[in-house]
């Protein structure tokens, strides 16, 4: 153990506490004065704490030699199931995150949940799946992380499903947990596909640490590989809800907010992101599976977009943006980007939660999750209204907030991949830049129309209409029954907390409770430290040099890893050839056609080879090591960003700078507004494309077929030796064959004389034929033999 | 030491005997005294095995304990061979528990026309016969213990059983009969052919195994034609399923339970314990069909569950699933499938077992199984039950750190590295194979959700809204509590069972070198 690191052996207690704290609070809490919420926020405190204290000591030292320890194992044959912790910068960062986030949560939670029935039970699901999460996130093995990952899945269905009550919001959890589960055939077949390939050469099959070992040896064929990856990221196109699986997650708003807010920032999503960052030198090892990554995030992050434009329930608007921001971070990973992937997953997770949150406190004022009953709400609520738009310019990438960190950086770790010579970079820049175009009108809009012009006022409560008209609804046709039913869910139970605001409508809006206000205003002033995380300003920490997000985050692995398709990759052992390709990278860059600024750019006139490898770019020869450098500052970028920000905003204003506009021109757009209302229809082509055929044709048929036509073989081969046993019966049986026979067909006939209740007169026929039947084959067999 | 006293295993065999004897003389009035000692005898039983397990040397799991073997028919040499090794252990265990829950439940809740008296002597008739499968070890006596399950199954199906209860107990009865006829054929070729080869004992499946493969190809393929019919439709293994929907959906609970806790794995146990080791040539010629017919099962019997309208129905439907799985492990013929199919065959046992006592209960206070009559909020209801319907749901859909997860990975994981044989010749196929038993793995979720949906979630129905229908109650709970346990436990700590089982297995698999 390295010294300063001693924090690093009670990882396990980080997730162990919310585990005992969801049983404690399962079987306790209703017993308890504050029915079970002290629990659980204790436990997650004392968690935050060790995880700061982790996340610090990693952070002080980084990169960290990983802390891999197993605690408990099973022998499965060939195999060996092992559990674990896996502790690094990369875990310790999740750490940070998951705990913080889960914590705001929980202590939001308190006030927003206030007076469920069912808040105990609330509280032990949030801290489940908190621990879920941080089962995967410790993993030291790939089956470990299977099991925090389906637990991450189950807890996600209970949770979202949280208002069982409405068949809306089941439909809304099983879609869910189906959607991430049909996934998850990657994922299972993936891992397995990798361990079996990792078996021939060790028998720790699952061990993450010997799979990427193995994978930079090139120990692994390139088939193995390439279906390995591809099927892992199968599972995480499902968890992280990149596009076309993303379909669950706006559903998944059906759930409680504080919920939404875990799901969307610390837990689940960010599943799937981490796991092949976790895994990230064996995707590096093909360049196919770098491109597919590429370019499912650069769709996700680009098409899921202009969907929050649409958007009237704030709820949704956010839940795409965080479709299009997961899009981000996996696009990132695809071009080479490791440090700006994480890095934006973290920033994204505070500032995100953030955002949730204060949808929350919103909804929880004036009883609406749609933006039309909202508008000048700023006057209402300034402490949400500054959070939230805190929040807001971070997701837009403002300067100096987290967002703007971690953005830039994606799009300087494209533009690097773009001047290797891959195509895939220059898309993820230009569209890329294009998305956060995008982003920051969405949220533009919605602080103007939430924040800005007069209060709209709520319309009566939508408890009128029952659940039968809802279903009704559903059945003719209208897929996606959230958006109405989730105001029923939304008015039955939320709580009333005040009497002024439970009435809805007849009294002003009023600013949340301390409990709120408080994770709000953390999340609020965290979003911009944990961007500079990534930035220059945390030189000389603890008397060393240099840390940062990238030194914190980076693995022993990640920083010799190399791309094998990239020129270099053979003489990556320090041989020789280093300004050959320096030079060759030189002229590529200089090929690059379409980037900002080119090769007379000041900020590029670096080179190259520095720029791929940021931290260490002293020599040439590692041009094809893997980027985890430090963010550089880009002129070029950051000016281009900035246009694009200030462009999207002045959009915005133009449109709705002074409130609610009767027409909103976004809902008037002609065949475009009608593909983003439908969501690309993409929900529509899984429910009739996948769901229905199989539930409501192929099921049926299978059913059909077991019944009669397999059943239906079975009977007609009894019928066949009925006859047949009476032919035998009548001419061979009482004839031919000894007593033997009889005796068993008589004592069969006893027993049913015996119990009257049967009348199964041909037992003893079906029986003495198969007898005689097995008596003639013997013989036969006997004469053959 | 105690694991040398062959005389417990046979006393822990066939006390159930003594029991039904005891049972039989009581008189016919005092039900509830013969309620209880069905209760006290199978608790008796149960002790015994508690007792063999303590006994049993878990560092020599790969060998015979508790071993007696005694010249039994001489004329056909025949003997009483009866062992336990770490293959059977677990079965056996299970066997006594579910038989003592299936008592204890039947204290309070016996279906029509009662009669507890024939009823409870008919369940201990088949304990015997059911635990007396898995510690045989000469092929007549195995044949023997296999066919006397089929008579008591039989009259609880016919005589408690639901309406159509004399179609699907006579179904259940040729059905599995037919196949023990080939069986049978094979097992009396396989004596001819070993007593040629000069096996000392060619009934004993020990010698037999050692033996590694006697006979010619065209025997041994045709031998395990035989075999495998006999097994395939007591598994029962796709298209040989069909008695199974109406013999699971006709049985009392207690019977339910039973055929699905353990009279489906004497069939999977056939094939690990005598199929393969015996006839390893013929088993690997089978194994790619036998892969194909289990992922088959997988998705046909997952497919078929969303269409199913009864729950009980459903259940029966998913059995057809899971022993897919169990089924695809075995096809690997390496030690990890044969882990992964022993493991499936106890997790499948408890967490479907569990399945059939909610689907009995539920039956008990709707008086009807038909998921549209139920109509949704039973969790509202009756919260308790809705809550343990859900979570013996996940088990059963494969929820990591529940009992099912593993026996389904392992056996996947198994089937991608299948022995070097299959792997030479149907590295794609058994590639596809995995792929496709994945894909069953989301239909599995879907029909449980959707059962849960209907049944569980949303509000009750004007029909039952007012209707007092009572939580789990506590015998319920007693008779429950252990399966639920065991599914928690069996998912945290996997290594219970294969740990025990792992020496045994590779033992085996040493017979027919995978």
């Amino acid at each position: 153990m390295e010294a300063g690191l001693q924090a690093l052996d009670y990882a396990w207690l980080v997730v162990l506490l919310p585990f005992v704290a969801a049983v404690v609070i399962a079987a306790f809490g209703r017993l308890m004065p504050l029915k079970g919420s002290e629990v659980g926020i204790a436990a997650m405190a004392i968690a935050w704490v060790t995880s700061l204290v982790i996340g610090f000591q990693t952070f002080a030292n980084g990169p960290v030699d990983a802390l891999e320890q197993t605690f408990w194992t099973a022998p499965v044959g060939g195999l060996t199931i092992e559990f674990g912790q896996y502790v690094d910068g990369l875990t310790a960062m999740m750490l940070v995150l998951v705990t913080t986030v889960s914590l705001l949560v929980q202590l939001y939670s308190r006030e927003y949940m206030h007076g469920e029935d069912r808040f105990t039970y609330f509280f032990a699901m949030l801290s489940l799946f908190t621990f879920s999460m941080l089962v995967l996130v410790i993993a030291p093995n790939t089956l470990q992380a299977i099991v925090g990952w389906e637990l991450v899945g189950v807890c996600s269905y209970l949770l979202i499903g949280y208002y069982w009550r409405e068949k809306s919001n089941v439909d809304a959890a099983n879609k869910a947990f189906l959607v991430t589960k049909f996934a998850d055939i990657g994922l299972l077949v993936g891992v397995i596909v990798l361990s079996v390939g990792v078996s021939a050469h060790t028998d720790n099959v699952f061990s993450i640490s010997e799979t990427i070992e193995l994978a930079m040896a090139g120990e692994l064929s390139s088939l193995t590989v390439i279906m390995g990856c591809l099927f892992i990221f199968l599972g995480a196109v499902g968890k992280s809800g990149q596009m076309p699986l993303h379909v669950w997650l706006p559903d998944a708003m059906a759930g409680p907010t504080p919920v939404s807010a875990l799901i969307h920032a610390a837990t689940m999503v960010t599943a799937g992101v981490f796991f092949v960052a976790r895994l990230y030198p064996v995707f590096i090892q093909e360049l196919v599976v770098m491109n597919v990554i590429a370019i499912v995030g650069v769709i996700t992050l680009f098409f899921a977009g202009f969907l929050a434009i649409v958007q009237d329930d704030i709820k949704k608007v956010l839940a795409y943006s965080t479709v299009s921001q997961l899009g981000y971070m996996m696009a990132a990973l695809g071009v080479g980007g490791y440090t700006a992937g994480i890095f934006h997953l973290f920033t994204h997770g505070f500032f995100k939660a953030l955002l949730f949150l204060g949808s929350g406190s919103l909804i929880h004022a004036i009883h609406s999750n749609n933006m039309s009953d909202m508008g000048g709400m700023r006057r209402y609520m300034p402490w949400t209204f500054v959070t939230f738009l805190i929040g807001s310019l971070a997701l837009a990438g403002f300067p100096l907030t987290a967002g703007f960190f971690s953005k830039d950086e994606i799009l300087v770790s494209a533009q690097i991949w773009a001047d290797n010579g891959l195509a895939m970079g220059t898309w993820v820049f230009w569209l890329g830049l294009a998305g956060a175009l995008v982003t920051t009108f969405y949220m533009a809009r919605s602080i103007f129309l939430i924040f800005f012009g007069e209060h709209r006022g709520v319309p009566a409560r939508p408890s009128a209409r029952t659940v039968a008209d809802i279903e009704a609804e559903e059945a003719s046709g209208v897929l996606d029954p959230q958006a109405e039913g989730e105001d029923l869910a939304q008015a039955a139970h939320d709580p009333d907390t005040s009497p002024t605001t439970g009435l809805g409508g007849h009294h002003a809006p009023h600013e949340s409770g301390w409990q709120i206000l408080t994770a709000l205003v953390v999340l609020a002033v965290l979003s911009f430290p944990v961007g500079l995380a990534g930035g220059f300003l945390w030189d000389e920490v603890g008397g060393s040099t240099e840390r940062n997000f990238e030194t914190w985050t980076a693995t022993h692995a990640i920083e010799e890893a190399t791309y094998p398709f990239l020129p270099g990759a053979d003489e990556h052992s320090e041989e020789g050839g280093e300004g050959e390709h320096a030079e060759e990278e030189g002229a590529d860059e200089g090929e690059a056609a379409g980037l900002p600024g080119g090769p007379d750019d000041v900020a590029l006139a670096a080179g190259p080879a520095t720029t791929v490898l940021a931290a260490e770019s002293a020599e040439g020869e590692i041009s094809n090591h893997v980027l985890h450098g430090a963010p550089e500052f880009h002129l070029d970028v950051f000016v281009l960003a900035l246009i694009a920000f200030l462009a999207a905003v002045a959009g915005a204003w133009a449109i709705y700078g002074r409130g609610h506009r009767e027409r909103d021109p976004v809902l008037h757009m002609g065949g475009l507004t009608t593909v983003l209302v439908n969501k690309y229809y993409l929900d529509d082509i899984g429910y009739r494309g996948v769901v229905v055929p199989i539930r409501d044709h192929l099921a049926p048929a299978t059913s059909w077929s077991s019944n009669v036509v397999l059943d239906g073989i079975v009977k007609g081969v009894g019928g066949g030796v009925k006859r047949l046993a009476n032919v035998t019966y009548h001419t061979v049986d009482q004839k031919i064959i000894d007593g033997g026979v009889n005796g068993a067909a008589f004592s069969a006939a006893w027993w049913s004389n015996k119990l009257k209740h049967l009348q199964s007169g041909d037992v003893q026929r079906y029986a003495g034929a198969m007898l005689a039947g097995v008596i003639v084959l013997v013989v036969v067999f006997a004469a053959a033999r | 030491m105690l694991n040398d006293q062959g005389w417990l295993l046979s006393l822990a065999l066939f006390f159930p005997l003594i029991g039904a004897a005891a049972i039989v003389a009581m008189p016919s009035g005092a039900e509830q005294a013969i309620k209880r000692a069905g209760v006290l005898f199978s608790g008796i039983t149960l002790a015994l095995t508690v007792a063999v397990m303590v006994g049993f040397d878990y560092a020599a799991a790969g060998e015979l304990q508790f071993e007696t073997t005694v010249t039994w028919i001489e004329a056909i040499g025949a003997r009483y061979h009866l062992g336990i090794d770490g293959i059977s252990l677990p079965l056996f265990a299970l066997t006594s528990l579910l038989t003592f829950l299936c008592a204890i439940y039947t204290t309070k809740i016996i279906p029509k026309p009662g009669k507890p008296k024939a009823f409870l002597a008919l369940m201990m008739l088949l304990q015997v016969g059911m635990a007396g499968t898995f510690l045989a070890f000469d092929l007549v006596l195995f044949f023997v213990f296999w066919e006397v399950v089929l008579v008591p199954m039989y009259f609880m199906i016919g005589m408690w059983g639901g309406p159509r209860r004399e179609y699907a107990s006579v179904k259940f009865f040729l059905y599995t009969l037919f196949g023990s006829v080939f069986m049978l054929v094979a097992f009396l070729s396989i004596y001819f052919v070993a007593t040629d080869a000069g096996i000392a004992n060619p009934w004993d499946i020990v010698e037999l195994s050692e033996a590694a493969g006697i006979g010619s190809y065209t025997f041994q393929t045709l031998a395990f034609l035989g075999i495998f019919l006999g097994f395939a439709i007591k598994v029962p293994v796709w298209p040989f399923h069909t008695w199974l929907p109406d013999a699971h959906t006709e049985a009392p609970t207690v019977g339910s339970v039973l055929l699905a806790g353990v009279l489906l794995k004497m069939g999977t146990y056939g094939f690990i314990r005598i199929a393969l080791p015996i006839l390893p040539e013929g088993a690997l010629r089978f194994a790619p069909l036998i892969g194909v017919l289990g992922v088959i099962g997988i998705i046909y019997g997952s497919l078929a569950c969303l269409a199913q309208t009864d729950v009980k129905r459903l259940i029966a439907f998913s059995s057809v699933g899971h022993m897919g799985f169990v089924m695809l492990g075995i096809s690997a013929m390496n030690t990890t499938g044969i882990q992964a199919a022993l493991y499936g065959n106890i997790a499948h046992a408890v967490v479907t077992g569990m399945l059939f006592f909610l689907a009995g209960s539920l039956h008990e206070r709707y008086h009807t199984r038909e998921i549209s009559e139920i109509g949704g909020g039973m969790l509202v209801k009756m919260p308790r039950y809705g809550a343990l319907l859900v979570f013996v749901s996940m088990a059963s859909l494969g929820l990591p750190g529940l009992a099912g997860f593993w026996g389904e990975f392992t056996a996947l994981w198994a089937a991608r590295s299948p022995a070097p044989a299959l792997a030479a010749n149907y590295s794609g196929l058994y590639l596809g194979l995995v792929i496709f038993g994945a894909i069953g793995t989301v239909l599995t979720a879907g029909y449980f959700l959707w059962l849960i949906q209907r049944v569980g979630l949303g509000t009750p129905s004007e029909r039952w809204a007012d209707e007092p229908l009572s939580d789990v109650m506590t015998v319920e709970w007693v008779s429950w509590l252990p399966l639920l346990a065991l599914i928690l436990i069996m998912g945290i700590f996997p290594v219970i069972i294969f740990g025990v089982q792992d020496p045994a297995v590779t033992n085996l698999v040493s017979f027919f070198g995978g």
